[in-house]
């Protein structure tokens, strides 16, 4: 049962470009997330996927359009308060993992808290915690170089969730993984975005993957529509 | 490899300033040594009258100011030194205890004298004669031939007080002034106060060491910005070099920042972090930097390593004198140029373009 929505995109539009070689990726494209949801967007390579989970992180500025995550405009809000809002509420799970290759497991999972001003050892307390979560407090001390890839993921997912974002977003989270990897790193996104994220908003170009979801949408034509 | 060679270069470049300092403060120090050993540190003269007389005291109550280590009366005037029919103008200084007269090396060569040789005193005072005033005038062996203290304007002879106090018509126990010498040099101006206060501030005029060699002192420490300033130029260009390293840095880390965007770093903690990855670099490559230049001129000084003629500069090896304030000055203008030269990397590396740099990986 969809609760209050936690993330609304209206009318958004967003193209690469000028002039004639101009790419328009969508024009007018709208969407509701409510809390307790899990949503699979689906569609092919290129389609701008990626670029509309940018938009809906703040990471990026729409042509026109807004998006509202729990009520706030991202483009109402300065810098300071905008990053402060994105560490609080979102949470994202990139393809890659984007771990910093210096850091530990423990120290990587930690970094958002850090970066919210919570102290060291408090943070590597919740860390360590996550770790375990997700099977991996044996490799807390571990550099991101000496896992495997499907380690790595749940590194990154445990780093998402760490802060308890109320929106969990994952671009293509098991796009470098087997199947059998994938099946475990998409068990453990939907288990700690039911327990610990408010709602889920997955990209993927993986049918198996999309289906796990409650609702899969198609990225096609500039729109979203159900698949 | 970048930020090794960045390192490499600051460290080198504020070594050369700290060792250039410590040689120019080394000589600096020989200079001033020299000139508050040989000249007098505090002269006192008459103001508003021509001399102060034995009845006043004066060199009693100079040698009770405290710091005052020695007092030596000096008659001081003007005349000519003849000999073999050449006249040489000069200023005569008489000082107690003297035998003879020692000659400045240029009027000994005015009038091909040597010492051991006699010359006539010519004052510029008169007695009347029968044939009206006639100057006064006084015989003397030359004892020596040798310069006088540094940075005198003009050569000095050096002749007995008693034949200066006759030449001149001073009473006996009179002098024209007097030379203090201190127990702490630097200490003069605060001396030459006092020196007024206790003979009286209107009929005393005094001089200090520092005062007779102004031209000298300002020339030492023009040379001393100038050497700053332009040794400062490879730390400067050392700096460029670490805003090369900033900037290349902040290049290849793109994709870091961007990820650190995305779990909630402000644009102003990612340049705070940036700007302190360069400072980091710019204080361990000053630290260094200081700590080699320190090291090597302590060493270069202590070992005598850099030998000179002593015949031609009175020193027997180059001296390195490092300051506490020249490593200072230079640790401050350093770091405050890597602050510089990191400031706009760190503002290029806040302003990352999410989407693009975690598109490029």
């Amino acid at each position: 049962m969809p609760g209050e929505p936690l993330l609304v995109a209206e009318s958004l539009a967003r193209g690469f470009g000028e002039g004639e070689g101009r790419l328009e990726l969508f024009s007018a494209l709208s969407l509701t997330l409510g809390a307790g949801e899990a949503v699979a967007i689906v569609g092919p390579s290129g389609c701008g996927k990626s670029s509309l989970l940018h938009l809906l992180a703040g990471l990026d500025r729409p042509d026109a359009g807004r998006v509202l995550v729990d009520g706030k405009d991202w483009a109402s809000l300065a810098p300071e308060p905008k990053a402060r809002w994105r560490g609080e509420a979102v949470g994202f799970v990139f393809q890659m993992h984007h771990l910093l290759p210096e850091l530990t497991a423990e120290e990587n999972v930690a970094l958002p808290l850090l970066l919210a001003g919570v102290a060291d050892s408090a943070a590597r307390a919740q860390a360590r915690e996550l770790l375990a979560r997700v099977g991996l407090v044996r490799q807390a001390t571990s550099l991101p170089r000496i896992l495997s890839g499907g380690e790595r993921q749940r590194v990154a997912i445990a780093r998402a969730v760490v802060r308890r974002p109320r929106l969990l977003l994952c671009d293509e989270p098991t796009g470098s993984l087997d199947a059998a990897h994938a099946a475990d790193v998409l068990d453990l996104l939907l288990g700690t975005a039911r327990e610990r994220a408010g709602a889920l908003l997955l990209v993927t170009h993986d049918p198996g993957v999309a289906a796990r979801c409650g609702t899969v949408l198609t990225l096609s034509s500039g729109g979203l529509v159900p698949a | 490899m970048v930020a090794a060679a960045a390192f490499v270069g600051l460290v080198l470049g504020v070594g050369a300033l700290v060792l250039s300092l410590a040689l120019l403060s080394g000589f600096q120090a020989h200079v001033r040594t020299r000139l508050a050993e040989e000249a007098p540190h505090v002269l006192v003269a008459p103001a508003g009258r021509p001399d102060f007389t034995a009845a006043e005291g004066a060199a009693a109550k100079l040698a009770l100011l405290d710091g005052v280590v020695s007092v030596t009366p000096v008659v001081r005037g003007r005349g000519w030194i003849t000999a073999r029919g050449q006249a040489v103008p000069a200023v005569l200084v008489g000082r107690e205890q003297r035998d003879g007269i020692r000659l400045d090396p240029a009027q000994a060569r005015q009038l091909s004298i040597l010492a051991g040789e006699d010359v006539t005193i010519v004052s510029s005072r008169t007695r009347l004669s029968p044939l009206g005033p006639v100057p006064l005038t006084a015989s003397i062996r030359v004892t020596e031939v040798a310069a006088l203290a540094t940075g005198r304007k003009q050569p000095e002879a050096v002749l007995p007080a008693g034949m200066a106090r006759r030449l001149f018509g001073l009473p006996e126990g009179g002098a024209t002034g007097f030379e203090l010498r201190l127990s702490d040099p630097e200490a003069a101006p605060a001396m030459a106060l006092a020196v007024r206060e206790a003979l009286g501030a209107e009929t005393t005029a005094t001089t200090t060491w520092q005062e007779a060699n102004r031209p000298l002192l300002l020339a030492l420490r023009l040379e001393r910005v100038a050497i700053f300033a332009t040794v400062f130029l490879v730390v400067i260009v050392a700096g460029l070099n670490l805003a090369a390293t900033s900037a290349v840095l902040a290049a290849t880390r793109r994709g870091d920042a961007a990820v650190l965007t995305v779990l909630g770093a402000s644009p102003r903690l990612l340049g705070r972090i940036f700007l302190f990855a360069g400072l980091l670099l710019g204080f361990a490559g000053t630290l260094a930097g200081l700590g080699l230049g320190f090291v090597l001129a302590v060493v270069l000084d202590a070992t005598h390593a850099i030998p000179l003629p002593a015949e031609l500069f009175a020193l027997a090896h180059v001296p390195f004198r490092p300051a506490a304030r020249d490593l200072l000055a230079v640790g401050a203008f350093s770091l405050v140029w890597s602050f510089v030269s990191s400031f706009v990397p760190a503002r290029m590396a806040a302003r990352v373009d999410v989407t693009e740099a975690l598109r490029a990986g």
